[in-house]
């Protein structure tokens, strides 16, 4: 597979060329600008835009209707701070303009409070939180009274008042920002299979071009199969990590500018984890692309040689779905190690948490030995079908074809 | 003509082809096909579409590997260094439509080995050479047909070759390219150059080659110069009598294969005695051309493939 240094009177390898030519060519086209600038506003959109909808946190304004529910101002304004929750109270003369206001939804909560009872008038419905919050204070407000009139002592009814602490501790604590994993499971799942159909379609469609146009008979003469075979897949990959980086790397940096959503850790992990699933999802799909493109006869028949290659790409991403809804489950676990799956799968997993240690790296050598078994059969059916002419060969019949040219020898 | 039974400068930079077969399938494409090109040699590959003169030329490329036989350079088995130093412009043309002459030429000349100045320079250079250096930065597909031709040329010669393979490097050309093109060829030929190339333009190969190599149904029918070839033959004689053509009905040793206004043609046996046919002709009027004529590689090829 590697060429002998001696090979090679003077100048660049030849791998190296042919991986330099296709990134030219890919920097110098408007495709890859305009697909770039795209995907990086649709994920920088992703980050900004839901801050801007929700908007900042309103605080609820409860109307408080009459003397009584007044004086309930300050201990609301406590019990309201100590809860971190905000209000903003205003004093109302009427129940009837109050009322009006709930109604006309300047205000969320009427309050009015009587000798034995009080009401809360909503548009709707109140929050239990809020509902707690004003019942807690009436309670308190009422007791002390209460307490007062029976001659108990001010301290006595402060240390009757101090709530005892609880404190929670959860044993079976559920994986914290439950969300975000799902939506980073979902994010890397989708910028992966964009990219591995995108690219793997260039790879595709660039060896097609380069046996219908004939060129492949100009290039095998000065460079074995497999190297040509390398250099495509190998440029266009880099072109392909480029793309995927920059729209990820503009969605954190706009994340960390306004604030949108707390970063779990897990995508500390998941970046550079993606990054490499997409590497080896896309070496094992890629040599498959650049065989499928070299048995087409027309550059149209592109998209059907391909088509069997996108069914497990399009599998692979729909059970992320399946992943994000039961992320232990067995079969997920299972499919995860599966070559075809396993590039959007264990990005996936690694997300939604709870992967071993051993996991990954196992995940990792059986894609890799996938993958060296994809370049052999690859490499043998580009190398029959490149310079076949007659029409578009099948899977098959390519591989029953002699070899245009042996990769060992010269 | 084998390598082991000369001296071995003779095999320095010398194309040996040898006990070439080749099926595709049923069909037998080449059938013990032998050939060799010298250094500063040019050898014309002629034979009717489908004859396998494609085939031979892909085996030396390395883009097919023969069944059976072997390709040498230099007395050993051709090897990827040495097909670095070959140039090749195959049959059905290809290049990279939307790349930059100079930058199309320049590559391939860095896959052949050069370094990217030296790359630049040649690429350059050779454009120049074949008046396209003013459209050294337009795109291929901006170009006419002979002009893309002629980048096809630029590219199989960017890294100065020892062999160059062209397979119909005439096709579609017009006359003042078909001129240029062969102008370059005979230089690349004095500078020491290796040159076997296809054509069915055969007073080009006439023009061009010092030898000829026919082949017929993925056979060698013919191989040697043209004055080898037309030993093969019997001469032809012409002769013009001002008188009745009678005379050369019955003559011994000759007869006649044509007749025009300008006379008779006989095909004349080996061992035949002209003088004899001379007296024949002078007896029947005043004889005003008698002479041999040296077959053309068209006619020599015709009664070559007469079927």
């Amino acid at each position: 597979m590697k060429r002998t240094p001696t090979t090679r009177l003077k100048g660049t390898p030849t791998t190296r060329l042919i991986a330099g030519r296709e990134i030219s060519e890919r920097i110098g086209s408007r495709t890859l600008r305009i697909t770039t600038m795209l995907m990086t506003l649709f994920v920088v959109a992703g980050v900004v835009l839901p801050k801007f909808l929700a908007g900042p946190e309103q605080p609820t304004s409860i109307g408080l209707v009459g003397a009584r529910a007044q004086a309930l101002a300050p201990a609301l304004r406590d019990t309201a701070h100590a809860a971190n929750v905000k209000v903003t109270l205003t004093d109302l003369a009427g129940a009837g303009a109050a009322r009006a206001q709930v109604k006309r939804g300047s205000l969320d909560v009427a309050l009015s409070v009587g000798a034995r009872s009080a009401t809360a008038e909503v548009a709707q419905s109140m929050s239990a939180t809020m509902r707690a919050l004003i019942a807690l204070t009436i309670d308190d407000v009422h007791q002390q009274r209460v307490l007062r009139e029976a001659g108990v002592a001010r301290a006595t009814i402060r240390a009757v008042q101090t709530p005892v602490p609880l404190a929670t501790t959860a044993l079976a604590p559920a994986p914290s920002h439950e969300g975000a994993r799902a939506v980073a499971a979902l994010a890397a799942s989708i910028l992966l299979y964009i990219t591995l159909g995108m690219y793997g379609n260039a790879v595709a469609a660039g060896v097609a071009q380069e046996k219908t146009s004939r060129t492949a008979e100009v290039l095998l003469a000065a460079a074995r199969p497999q190297q040509l075979l390398t250099g495509k897949v190998a440029g266009i990959g880099a072109c392909g990590l480029v793309q995927l980086a920059v729209p990820v790397a503009a969605g954190l940096l706009a994340n960390a500018l306004v604030h949108s959503a707390q970063i779990p850790s897990t995508v500390w992990l998941l970046l550079p984890a993606s990054l490499l699933w997409f590497a080896l999802g896309y070496a094992l799909y890629s040599f498959g692309f650049a065989a499928a493109g070299a048995l087409v006869a027309r550059q149209e028949e592109v998209q059907f040689a391909t088509a069997p290659l996108l069914y497990p790409v399009v599998a692979g991403y729909l059970l992320v779905y399946v992943a994000i809804g039961s992320p232990h489950s067995t079969v997920v676990r299972v499919l995860s190690f599966v070559p075809p799956f396993a590039p959007s799968l264990m990005p996936a997993r690694i997300a939604l948490g709870g992967v071993a240690w051993w996991e990954m790296p196992l995940a990792v050598l059986i894609t890799l030995a996938a993958i060296y078994a994809m370049i052999r059969l690859a490499t043998r059916v580009y190398t029959g079908a490149l310079v076949h002419s007659g029409p578009r060969l099948s899977w098959r019949a390519a591989l029953r074809l002699p070899r245009s040219r042996s990769p060992t020898t010269g | 003509m084998r390598p082991s039974s000369q001296p071995a400068d003779k095999t320095q930079g010398m194309l040996d082809v040898r006990d070439l077969r080749h099926s595709f399938g049923e069909l037998v494409a080449l059938d013990d096909v032998a050939l060799t090109v010298g250094a500063g040699e040019t050898v014309g590959l002629v034979g009717r579409n489908g004859a396998g003169k494609t085939t031979v030329m892909r085996a030396i490329m390395g883009i097919l590997v023969p069944d059976r036989g072997s390709v040498s350079w230099d007395g050993h088995p051709v090897g990827e260094r040495d097909r670095l130093r070959f140039g090749y412009m195959p049959e059905e043309r290809g290049l990279y439509p939307q790349m930059r002459l100079a930058d199309q030429v320049g590559y391939f000349a860095r896959l052949h080995g050069l370094d990217a100045d030296a790359a630049a320079r040649a690429a350059h250079r050779w454009l120049e050479q074949l008046g396209l250096g003013a459209r050294a930065n337009e795109k291929l597909i901006a170009l006419s047909h002979g002009n893309q031709q002629r980048v096809q040329l630029a590219v199989a010669l960017v890294h100065d070759p020892r062999l160059l393979v062209l397979d119909e490097p005439f096709a579609g050309l017009d006359p003042e390219a078909v001129d240029t093109l062969s102008e370059v060829l005979l230089a690349q030929a004095r500078g020491g150059t290796a040159i076997l190339f296809s054509s069915h333009q055969l007073e080009l190969v006439e023009r061009v080659c010092e030898r000829v190599v026919i082949l017929d149904a993925g056979r060698v029918l013919a191989a040697g110069t043209l004055a080898q070839l037309r030993q093969r033959f019997p001469a032809q004689l012409r002769v013009n009598v001002d008188g009745p053509r009678t005379w050369a009905q019955h003559i011994d040793g000759a007869r006649v294969v044509h007749e025009d206004r300008d006379g008779v043609l006989l095909v004349v046996e080996p061992g035949a005695d002209t003088q004899a046919i001379l007296r024949a002709a002078q007896a029947a009027g005043a004889v005003e051309h008698f002479a041999f004529e040296s077959a053309g590689l068209i006619d020599l090829y015709r009664q070559l493939l007469a079927p």
